[in-house]
């Protein structure tokens, strides 16, 4: 309580405090973390509700992000404009979700939004595929992919469609708990 | 409830619903270019396969289906999904009802009511759109001549559901609606809107009461609340090590981290434990005799610091250095209740405390881990988002590499084991056992030696020369020698043994380190409670002594340990034998030391009330070291492990043996011990209990509390009483026990059910398949809708084009009958169980499949009969598209009868107008349309809605 800020309202400060996982003292510091990426653009008083937009280059060169292999996708699942470009708001949304109090389901629904490549709520081969490009730096032989990726498919996917929906996804997270540790970004 | 799920009902779309459904696929056939919305629906990233223009449109793309996914991940996940919080709110199922009410034609629709800026409820569009995307896809081409007709209806729809939402969280509590917002999926703007639309109707609620009463209790519920937050803050400010953490993290990544947070979590365990021994039983020995009886031929040497005998042996750090009085000075204090009940108190918290940290580890890391999906989770799940250092992400993605080519290749070798093989491998196994289990036994056996050598030798004195003094010092060292150095064989004896897994490796060494530091303890505690208490006229301030000597010395070693485990090896590796590489970290090894340590701070502590900063000091300075040495000296881990399963298993592991050991040889000195005479709080009395017996006679002579005097009598000392007590702790440990295999038998049935919904499924897309094949020349027709799907690149290729409409149809009706049941449900008022009205609906929906599998075996029959088999099911389509637009104008035409429909085609109809329980319906001949994608489409569509059903039958099991 004590010190005294100006760059919310109390109000402000309230629904942000209701709607993320975060205490005044980690929205300020997030918003600090925000502004230090671009000084010249956010400005000091949030208070009228600025209507600024960081683009994504300034969003991905964050140290937390930088050397994430999915930091693209993630701009894009929490942006609103979903080209990776963050307001505020939707900064304190995408470090809500990644932080420690958000819960399984709200984390699961996120990874699977992050891993749906193309957007068409299943993660089929092709999402499979480029995940693992990502993750292995494209090293993998052709065939290797494929089978790495048919495996996949062959151990989630409960109703044998040839593609993860959300709820094969869940059921895979709720038997792998080191995901909550893992799908966390500490700030 | 039933009356918000009213809303679908209500609603005329719903009533107009298939007859959209089956309107626009008639209308289907105009191309896609010239739809003035397909760009809309390619906007809307469902089939994004080129760069979208329209980002208004794509940006709700990654926010869209939560309702549907989120109730149906929730529906769908019998085997406990656990929430860790009892805040699951409820009206995310009610919400879903009326969502499935929605006809599928609508929501097409109301994708388009974005674009509209007049839409009233622009947020909630966002939301639903979600919900709308499979459908959507389903259904390509939307018409646009009823987009005006029903706008209004589905606006009607979002409010009501809007409204819907915002009841269920009015009616929450405060706190239950802040987490449940907090929970929902959606943008931040969207939770705002939603927070400030409950926030304003519970005022408008308000307002009708008393005013000033209302504005009162509002005033101080949020002032509460920002008080909480404030706590919140403060808290979070005062958490040690944020930053470091952070940093480890990066860089190591999560299993390495856990290692720190189980530090930082036995830190705090010694804080509270020092907390509460300070306050309660050293302030006031410290406030009523500041000075301790130390006899002047004792000085200050320096050698104390490690041995802590001669001029500690007299403080407040140990049991001698306690009176036995009671202080009467403002208020009387027993410094023997004091002493007994401030131990007691500490150790069931800690026992508390643990079982509670236990069990809910257990809970969400290890009862449902399954490590069958290897792949899946290494793919999917193993990727650390913590990790933000370049370097350790490139190591990362190396490591993944490898053991994904290994997994690979594990399959392939795992066959070609041979018996001779498995033999040489049982044969290690024995050997390394044997080997290690020798090994822990010798070490104990050679620490029962040293012991009693220097029992002989010790004497019985205040002030030991300085050699004596240090050679107390010898049977610590040993101790802390063997716990170094026979676990670096261990780890050798490893190298050897070939475990099919690394879990299985892991689990090996960490039960062989346990069974040594088990029996070493085991001997020393032995040789305290039957020599020491023999020998020595103050003896438990020897055996705090020998506690403190073991602490201390335990600190060098570790960091000794650290010193050769990492910063030696790390030398080694780089310089001298590249090829052993820069060393890991190895988690396993330095927990076990930690709960080692811990486990002698909680046995000293009886003996040794102030052991507790020791071991604050220690593990504060060994945080830092490690963290040193990590940085220095080791490389991230190259295997990914279940980091969150081995912590379970070191929080077990910290309980059972350890703590467990801890508090039984505690006890037993309290209870069987006799105290030594002439020294500490409880001299002259038969055994340490015996305090509590001496209060209760004292208690009863003065009569004041005769409650406690009647507890004690009756439940404490009882044989009954605890004889009841464990009589009904095993009925009710036998019950559940009962209960959960109950549960498994339930889960294994569920699974069950779902891979033969995926049977199910895979055989009528087949049947599908195979019925196409068997017309070819309906093929040739089709060409045109086909290269209308076709550009659409679909992901539901495997159902694709196959399609016959009979199973559509049969499916269909069974989709019908289930929104029957729907609607009954909530209109009737009638609280019919879902399981009884959707068990129903199967029945009668597997009736109509199996007369579709009828009709197809007819339908191969005659093929041969008819001049143009195409017809047979395509006139049935048209005739139902007719049929519903016929229903829809209102208009009676006259039925003809007369196109080649196969009687068996006619049975799927009836079964679906009996399900319907419609007049019958009217059948119009119709040009041939689009009807590949349309009924494919529908196919799924129906098969979704039947998952749905099945997903409710579940849930009212």
């Amino acid at each position: 309580m004590g010190n005294k800020q100006t760059i919310f309202t109390a109000q402000q400060l309230d629904s942000y405090q209701d709607c993320t996982y975060f205490t005044r003292k980690e929205i300020l510091r997030l918003f600090d973390r925000y502004r230090d990426l671009a000084p010249q653009l956010v400005p000091l008083d949030y208070t009228c509700q600025p209507d600024v937009k960081l683009p994504y280059e300034l969003i991905g060169s964050m140290p937390e992000l930088k050397d994430n292999p999915f930091r693209q996708r993630i701009a894009e699942v929490f942006s609103d404009d979903g080209e990776g470009n963050m307001t505020l708001d939707d900064f304190l949304d995408m470090f809500s979700v990644l932080s420690e109090m958000a819960p399984r389901d709200l984390k699961a629904y996120y990874a699977f939004k992050i891993y749906d490549f193309n957007n068409d709520d299943f993660l089929c081969k092709s999402d499979l595929e480029k995940t693992l490009n990502k993750l292995t730096r494209n090293e993998l032989t052709e065939d290797e992919v494929r089978m790495v990726c048919e495996k996949v498919i062959d151990e989630a996917d409960l109703d044998n469609d040839g593609r993860l929906s959300l709820e094969d996804f869940q059921t895979m997270i709720v038997r792998a708990p080191d995901f909550l540790s893992t799908f966390h970004i500490r700030i | 409830m039933t009356s918000y799920s009213n809303g679908g009902f209500f609603n005329p779309a719903y009533h107009d619903s298939e007859t959209l459904e089956i309107d626009r696929r008639s209308s289907s056939k105009t191309p896609l270019h010239t739809n003035p919305y397909a760009r809309g629906e390619g906007a809307d990233g469902h089939y994004s396969t080129g760069p979208i223009s329209s980002d208004d449109a794509l940006r709700r793309v990654p926010r869209g289906g939560w309702q549907e996914e989120s109730w149906r991940g929730r529906e769908s996940l019998p085997m406990g999904h656990i929430s860790t919080r009892p805040r699951s709110p409820s009206w995310q199922h009610d919400i879903n009802h009326s969502t499935f009410q929605i006809p599928p034609d609508s929501q097409y629709d109301r994708s388009l009511s974005i674009r509209l800026p007049s839409t009233t409820s622009g947020n909630m569009t966002m939301r639903r759109r979600g919900i709308t995307m499979r459908r959507m896809s389903m259904f390509p081409n939307g018409d646009p001549n009823h987009v005006a007709f029903t706008e209004d209806a589905i606006r009607n729809e979002m409010d009501i559901e809007e409204q819907n939402l915002v009841k269920e969280l009015v009616a929450l509590s405060t706190r239950d609606r802040i987490w449940a917002i907090r929970d929902l999926p959606m943008s931040f703007d969207e939770k705002k809107q939603i927070r400030s639309q409950v926030l304003a109707f519970k005022s408008a609620k308000k307002s009708r009461q008393f005013t000033c009463f209302a504005d009162c209790s509002e005033n101080m519920s949020l002032s509460f609340r920002r008080c909480g937050y404030g706590i919140r803050s403060a808290r979070q400010t005062l958490e040690l090590w944020q930053g470091i953490m952070k940093e480890i993290g990066g860089t190591f990544g999560t299993s390495v981290l856990s290692y720190f947070v189980f530090l930082k979590w036995l830190l705090m365990f010694n804080i509270f434990s020092f907390l509460v021994n300070f306050g309660f039983i050293t302030i006031p020995q410290l406030v009523y005799s500041p000075w301790p009886n130390i006899s002047p031929n004792v000085s200050f040497r320096g050698l104390e610091i490690l041995t802590g005998a001669g001029y500690f042996n007299n403080t407040v750090m140990y049991y001698g250095g306690y009176s036995n009085e009671t202080k009467v000075h403002l208020a009387d204090y027993n410094m023997q209740l004091a002493y007994f009940f401030t131990i007691a108190v500490y150790m069931v918290l800690c026992g508390i405390a643990l079982i509670f940290s236990m069990a809910s580890s257990f809970k969400t890391n290890y009862v449902l881990a399954d490590p069958a999906s290897n792949s899946a989770w290494q793919l999917l799940c193993s990727w650390d988002f913590n990790i933000t250092n370049d370097k350790a992400v490139r190591q990362r993605k190396n490591n993944l590499r490898v053991q994904l080519k290994e997994s690979m290749s594990e399959k392939a070798q795992r066959e070609r084991i041979t018996l001779s093989e498995s033999l040489k491998h049982f044969g290690v196994y024995l050997g390394a056992w044997l080997l290690s289990t020798s090994l822990a036994v010798g070490s104990g056996a050679s620490i029962y030696y040293l012991c009693q050598f220097e029992q002989q030798r010790a004497t019985d004195s205040a002030n030991w020369s300085l050699l004596q003094e240090a050679e107390t010092l010898l049977v610590p060292f040993v101790v802390s020698l063997m716990n170094l150095v026979v676990p670096l064989f261990y780890s050798l004896f490893n190298k050897f043994e070939h475990y099919s897994s690394q879990r299985k490796q892991i689990y090996a060494l960490v039960v062989r380190n346990v069974l040594l530091k088990m029996s070493i303890l085991a001997v020393l505690c032995y040789n305290w409670m039957n020599v020491v208490a023999v020998k020595f006229s103050c003896w438990e301030s020897m055996v705090g002594q020998a506690l403190y000597r073991l602490v201390i010395v335990d600190f060098l070693f570790l960091m000794l340990g650290s010193f050769f485990g990492e910063f030696l090896s790390n030398v080694i590796g780089t310089k001298l034998l590249p090829r052993l590489g820069v060393p890991e970290f190895d988690v396993a090894r330095n927990v076990l030391e930690l709960i080692y340590a811990q486990t002698l701070a909680w046995i000293g502590i009886y003996f040794s009330p102030l052991l507790p900063a020791i071991q604050i000091l220690k593990f504060f300075i060994l945080f830092y070291l490690k963290k040193v040495s990590l940085t220095q000296n080791c490389q991230p881990p190259r295997r990914s492990g279940r980091a969150a399963q081995m912590q379970t298993i070191f929080i077990a592991l910290l309980f059972f043996p350890f703590f467990v050991g801890a508090v039984s040889m505690v006890a037993f000195t309290a209870w069987s011990l006799t105290p030594s005479e002439h020294c500490g709080p409880f001299r002259g009395l038969n055994s340490t209990f015996n305090v509590v017996e001496v209060w209760m006679v004292h208690l009863e002579e003065t009569s004041s509390s005769q409650w406690v005097v009647w507890i004690y009598q009756n439940v404490i000392r009882s044989e009954i009483f605890y004889f009841l007590i464990s009589l009904i702790i095993i009925v009710i440990i036998y019950i559940f026990w009962q209960v959960t295999r109950g549960r498994k038998l339930l889960i294994h049935v569920l699974r069950q059910q779902i891979v033969n919904e995926g049977k199910d499924k895979s055989f009528l897309l087949e049947r599908l398949q195979n019925l196409q094949k068997s017309h070819p020349d309906k093929r040739s027709k089709q060409k045109n809708p086909k290269k209308h799907s076709k550009r659409r690149p679909d992901d539901h290729s495997s159902g694709g084009q196959s399609t016959s409409n009979a199973m559509v149809q049969a499916l269909l009706a069974r989709q019908q009958l289930e929104k029957e049941e729907e609607e009954r449900l909530s209109t009737g008022g009638v609280p019919v169980p879902s399981d009884i009205s959707s068990s129903s609906a199967l029945i009668q929906a597997m009736q109509a499949r199996q007369r579709a599998e009828g009709q197809e075996r007819d339908e191969h029959y005659s093929a041969g009969y008819y001049e143009s088999p195409t017809n047979t099911s395509s006139a049935v389509t048209q005739a139902m598209q007719a049929r519903q637009r016929a229903q829809v104008e209102g208009t009676d035409d006259a039925s003809d009868p007369t196109s080649s429909v196969s009687s068996v085609m006619m049975q799927v109809m009836q079964a679906r107008q009996r399900a319907e329980e419609e007049d019958r319906p009217q059948w119009v001949p119709a040009p041939p349309q689009n009807r590949a994608s349309a009924g494919s489409s529908a196919l799924i569509q129906a098969m979704l809605a039947r998952q749905q059903a099945q997903n409710e039958y579940d849930d009212g099991y």
